[in-house]
């Protein structure tokens, strides 16, 4: 009880002194990985001192001031549901991986960050994620992180304005020379097709004139 | 702060200020390899403490844990190792911010003690209150052993600043660090202090000197509330985005180096000439990218991203005013604790 008094003092010193962290939003911080395997979705949820009360009524269920194990499961399952991939235009399921939360008084004081790691299988080529938690108190970031090697391009990223979303597309290996707008379409197969047909019109054309 | 370097009621203690002067001389005989002054600076820092005091300073230089212990956030909130500046005497603090000169360059340690002024003014405004702010709570930490030859580091940080300087021989590596402001404008006897002014102010001159077209590219169409790859976010490297410095003319190129310098110039100089060097030679593959308005004095976010950079400047809404509060990131994603250098 003390700590949690402590934290509360703590909380409102902080609010009053403009000290460090944000106060009043949730900051929703994800970064995308795509591999060769599928997508690695990692998001840091950091709710500000005066957003932890509406998380509360939203993770502490039975209203105890805690965050039980049963709890974080829920939670976690709730952004994940809140959360949506498609790749290639297929909607594709995530797999929580991992979550981590910190205390509650972590969280009183602005420091705690819940951390959610994810999973999608899939593969292809056009990626599109969008953050649908909590828009009504949060603020996002979303970032796709540069593969290790060479082998992965990726192409223009698309956002909307306050990066719940992001749209891109990507390729490996030999395929990775800079994606287009549509960069798996054969182009060149479409090209040769178009001068094919054209040389054959010319020669029906000159035959029928001769 | 600028110019004024001590505090002009403290008295330099005799072995302190020769210590200082031959530091000074042997810099001034090898400015291209500041080691031997550092070294010697940083030897002189380690006499003046006690044993107890040694071994809190002093950290295996393979400590994984103390390398990644910084923070944007107060010390109060997220501990430091090391020693608290507050715990030493007079002759101790000078002893450290001789050793801290003696890594930085001038515009690198006058930052610094702007930054730790803006502290000191946040502990004013709360009246003293929390004992969360002030110059007092900043810590100082070596790993290693100071050496001008092997591989040592230098840590000095608290709220608002995080210094990770890596000796590797006479290179002074110093990604990752954090430099932030809070307030980003005070006033002391009448002089105006802007810790991070010409970071924003250059910014402002650059993005306002592309064309429109490049404009077009530089500005991204989305809000960035905060650092991409702040504390913790160690080893990660983001996919660029914005203009890139391939599509700048010469004179943008160099403005775009000289905003870069501001941080690569922390470090003493010539690490950073070194640093400046590889990063000119990698200009054309540099990103520049911004978010929000273009008017100076407005708060906007940027990145400077390249092959062996990142750079973010993040105005923060905490305070009211955005552009009274920033934080901003530098690293080497190629080289962060000088990982790359020390392996050589």
């Amino acid at each position: 009880m003390k700590r949690l008094a402590a934290g509360v003092i703590l909380a409102i010193c902080l609010a009053r002194t403009a000290g460090a962290h944000r106060t009043d939003e949730y900051l929703q911080a994800t970064l995308l990985e795509v591999t060769q395997h599928g997508v690695d979705v990692q998001i840091d949820l950091t709710p500000g001192v005066a957003v932890l009360p509406v998380l509360m009524t939203v993770i502490d269920q039975n209203d105890d001031g805690l965050i039980s194990e049963k709890e974080q499961r829920a939670y976690a399952d709730r952004v994940v549901s809140d959360l949506e991939l498609f790749i290639d235009g297929k909607k594709t399921p995530l797999t929580l991986t991992e979550r981590r939360f910190p205390s509650v008084e972590q969280m009183r004081v602005g420091l705690g960050v819940i951390r959610l790691k994810m999973q999608a299988m899939r593969v292809g080529h056009e990626l599109r994620f969008e953050n649908r938690h909590l828009p009504q108190v949060s603020v996002y970031l979303v970032n796709c992180l540069a593969a290790r090697g060479d082998e992965l391009t990726i192409g223009r990223q698309e956002r909307d304005t306050a990066q719940r979303s992001i749209r891109f597309e990507y390729s490996f290996g030999k395929d990775a020379a800079a994606p287009s707008g549509v960069p798996w379409f054969p182009w060149e197969k479409f090209v040769l097709a178009g001068i094919a047909i054209l040389l054959a019109g010319r020669m029906v054309f000159v035959r029928i004139r001769a | 702060m600028s110019g004024a370097r001590f505090p002009d009621d403290y008295r330099v203690p005799r072995f302190v200020f020769l210590a200082a002067v031959i530091a000074c001389l042997a810099r001034a005989q090898s400015t291209s390899n500041p080691a031997p002054a550092i070294v010697a600076s940083a030897n002189t820092f380690l006499g003046t403490l006690d044993q107890a005091q040694r071994s809190k300073v002093l950290f295996d230089f393979n400590d994984a844990a103390q390398r990644v212990r910084w923070s944007n956030l107060p010390t109060t909130m997220v501990p430091r190792a090391g020693l608290k500046m507050g715990d030493l005497n007079d002759a101790q603090k000078k002893a450290a911010m001789v050793l801290l000169a003696a890594a930085l360059s001038k515009r690198g340690y006058d930052k610094v003690q702007e930054i730790m002024g803006g502290d000191e003014q946040l502990k004013i405004a709360s009246g003293g209150r929390g004992g969360m702010f002030g110059r007092d709570l900043f810590y100082i930490s070596i790993l290693g052993k100071p050496s001008a030859t092997d591989p040592w580091m230098l840590q000095f940080g608290g709220h608002h600043l995080a210094l990770n300087v890596t000796m590797v021989g006479r290179d002074g590596i110093l990604t990752p660090s954090l430099t932030a402001a809070q307030p980003a404008k005070y006033t002391v006897e009448g002089r105006t202090i802007r810790p991070l002014g010409a970071e924003n102010d250059k910014a402002f001159a650059l993005i306002n000197a592309l064309d429109e077209g490049q404009r077009k590219q530089a500005i991204l169409t989305y809000k960035v509330a905060d650092l991409v790859l702040g504390p913790g976010q160690d080893g990660k490297t983001i996919q660029p985005e914005g203009l890139k410095a391939s599509a700048m003319n010469a004179s943008q190129q160099a403005m775009l180096l000289d905003l870069i310098g501001e941080w690569a110039g922390i470090v003493s100089e010539s690490s950073a000439a070194a640093r400046m060097a590889d990063i000119k030679s990698k200009i054309a593959e540099t990103w520049f990218a911004w978010s929000g308005p273009t008017t100076n004095g407005m708060p906007a976010y940027y990145r400077i991203q390249g092959p062996t950079l990142v750079i973010e400047y993040a105005p923060q809404p905490l305070g009211g005013d955005p552009t009274m509060h920033i934080h901003t990131i530098y690293r080497d994603p190629t080289n962060d604790y000088g990982k790359r250098s020390a392996a050589r």
